[in-house]
């Protein structure tokens, strides 16, 4: 070969290449599609935590990083995609933890999106007490497990016995905070109550150090506080009707005089009275009442 | 036609080197499986059986593919038996073909002899075939064409100075393009457009070798869509043609001095 038909080959060669590698984007788009379409089922390659850390050869540890960013890009994946399975969350939780105990992201972050009602999370809680339940066999000593525990039983589980009993157990160790003590007593005499919710949420948000978990966090306490204003506009609606029954607006009792104005909710929104008489937050708003339904809070504690 | 003189020789020379020795290791491995998969599994012989013999072809083909691969032009370089070869009417893409097509059809040979040995330990340990066996067929076609883009990216490095590096460069693409779909999955968690689009770039870019892991498919008696063999077909082609014009492009500009 020549130097000028070299040149002329390596100038045709530069030229192909990238028109070729634009046709190899639909090619791997419709292997994409047929790929999904084959329902693969979902599989753990190696299901055993105790015998991945047996065969890694050192490097648990980084294989524990790795098993828990395959958790939450499983996780990510599912929740983007509307899936409500989360059959391989715990499992994949579950051998990160093994094989590295001390990653306590795994079961204080992993907990919450166990616990979560579907389509947010898993659904199961039960799951979230077994995964922090490891985590405190191998870090006996970390308050925030115990925190993390005392939650679950309290929230999700509504197991206020078990909640108070870890929130005190929690409290004895190292560096644990005064409101642990203060939240296990609490628990104990009041159960459920909403004081109690807005208290446990509020540690939450000021604890978290995650800022998807703050925010939950600030989401619940808003809906928390909507709903106590939800329940005393209910009851000034009611007396109210009962006097005069043609109350269509809470504007309405504003011009009666029974309410300086119109509520708003936490987010600024003003409440609203549906054509049923029952005061709802404004479907504008960005309060969501229905995140208070994993934990309804105890009304007989009120 | 040179190229094909340049494929026949690079598959002789590999069978004078002893490459299809690994069979030894595959057969011996194969019969273990197939003798101790009933006392260490329950109700899941066959599948033990399938995802070991064709993890076991993938794995021993593509070992071979990297490292005879990067050494291809290198030795032919060090033995200065390219200067010889080049001073005859061959072009330098032609060579470069050539050793490609070579070492394709012996990892061709290579694989279609451990499918064999595969197929005798699934027939002692199933006591027979099924319809579904012949979705294996396709898995094995899969993994020839996974093995022909490595033996290409493996050339094309081969193209640089040492084969320490060019193991190393093919290692590492290798390790990317089976991890391509997670970085796409990890894009679009991200919640960062910028980091999506990145993601998304770099995943067309890399060679999907995922797309060829039809393995887990296969053992659970999965049939491949023919769309999908097609699909494949395809991409691999269209890779390959790219690589290895960029490989022919390097080489053409080589000083061989």
């Amino acid at each position: 070969m020549t130097g000028a038909a070299r040149t002329r080959f390596t100038r045709g060669a530069t030229a192909a290449i990238p028109l070729l590698f634009v046709a190899i984007v639909p090619l791997q788009r419709g292997i994409d599609r047929y790929r999904a379409s084959m329902s693969a089922p979902e599989e753990l390659w190696v299901g055993s935590g105790t015998l991945l850390k047996t065969i890694s050869m050192g490097y648990d540890a980084l294989l524990a990083d790795i098993y828990w960013t395959r958790a939450v890009q499983y996780y990510g994946a599912h929740f983007e995609t509307g899936s409500s399975q989360f059959k391989e969350l715990y499992p994949l939780m579950s051998i990160a933890l093994t094989l590295d105990p001390r990653l306590t992201v795994v079961p204080r972050g992993g907990s919450i999106l166990l616990s979560e009602p579907n389509p947010i999370g898993a659904g199961r809680p039960d799951q979230a007490v077994e995964l922090l339940q490891q985590a405190i066999v191998g870090k006996h000593d970390d308050w925030q497990l115990y925190a993390s525990l005392g939650f679950v039983y309290y929230w999700y589980m509504k197991d206020y016995g078990h909640a108070s009993q870890v929130y005190l157990e929690g409290s004895q160790y190292p560096g644990a905070p005064i409101w642990m003590k203060g939240m296990a007593a609490r628990i104990a005499e009041l159960g459920g109550s909403r004081d109690t919710s807005v208290m446990v949420w509020s540690q939450i948000y000021q604890t978290a150090t995650e800022p998807r978990a703050r925010e939950n966090a600030k989401q619940h306490l808003m809906a928390l506080h909507a709903q106590a204003d939800i329940e005393e506009l209910q009851k000034i609606v009611d007396n109210y009707s009962g006097h005069i029954p043609r109350v269509t607006s809470l504007r309405d009792l504003v011009e009666d005089r029974v309410l300086p104005d119109v509520p708003v909710d936490p987010a600024g929104y003003a409440y609203v009275l549906n054509s049923s008489g029952v005061v709802t937050v404004n479907p504008a708003s960005s309060v969501r009442m229905d995140i208070l339904d994993a934990g309804k809070h105890d009304k007989a504690a009120e | 036609m040179m190229a094909g003189t340049v494929a026949i020789n690079t598959f002789r020379e590999a069978v004078r080197d002893r490459v299809l020795y690994n069979l030894i290791f595959f057969a011996l491995a194969m019969m273990a499986a197939a003798v101790f998969v009933g006392q260490i599994t329950i109700g899941i012989e066959r599948l033990v059986i399938i995802n070991l013999g064709l993890t076991a072809i993938s794995l021993i083909g593509t070992v071979m593919a990297i490292f005879i691969g990067v050494g291809l032009v290198y030795k032919e370089m060090e033995k200065r038996t390219l200067y010889s070869l080049l001073a005859k009417p061959v072009r330098r893409w032609e060579f470069l073909v050539g050793k490609f097509a070579g070492l394709v059809l012996t990892l061709a040979v290579n694989t279609a002899l451990m499918t064999l040995g595969l197929a005798a330990a699934l027939f002692y340990v199933t006591r027979g075939f099924s319809r579904a066996d012949t979705s294996i067929l396709v898995a094995v076609y899969f993994i020839l064409l996974e093995l022909a883009l490595v033996t290409a990216l493996a050339l094309f490095f081969s193209c640089f100075p040492t084969p320490m590096l060019s193991t190393l460069l093919t290692l590492g693409l290798f390790v990317a393009g089976q991890f391509s779909t997670a970085l796409r999955e990890y894009g679009h968690v991200a919640h960062n457009r910028a980091l999506e689009l990145l993601l998304g770039a770099i995943y067309y870019l890399l060679p999907n070798f995922h797309n060829f892991n039809a393995i887990g498919a296969v053992a659970h008696g999965d049939a491949i869509p023919g769309a999908l063999i097609l699909h494949n077909t395809l991409y691999a082609v269209l890779y390959i043609t790219v690589v290895l014009l960029g490989a022919s492009a390097i080489f053409a500009n080589m000083d061989l001095k």
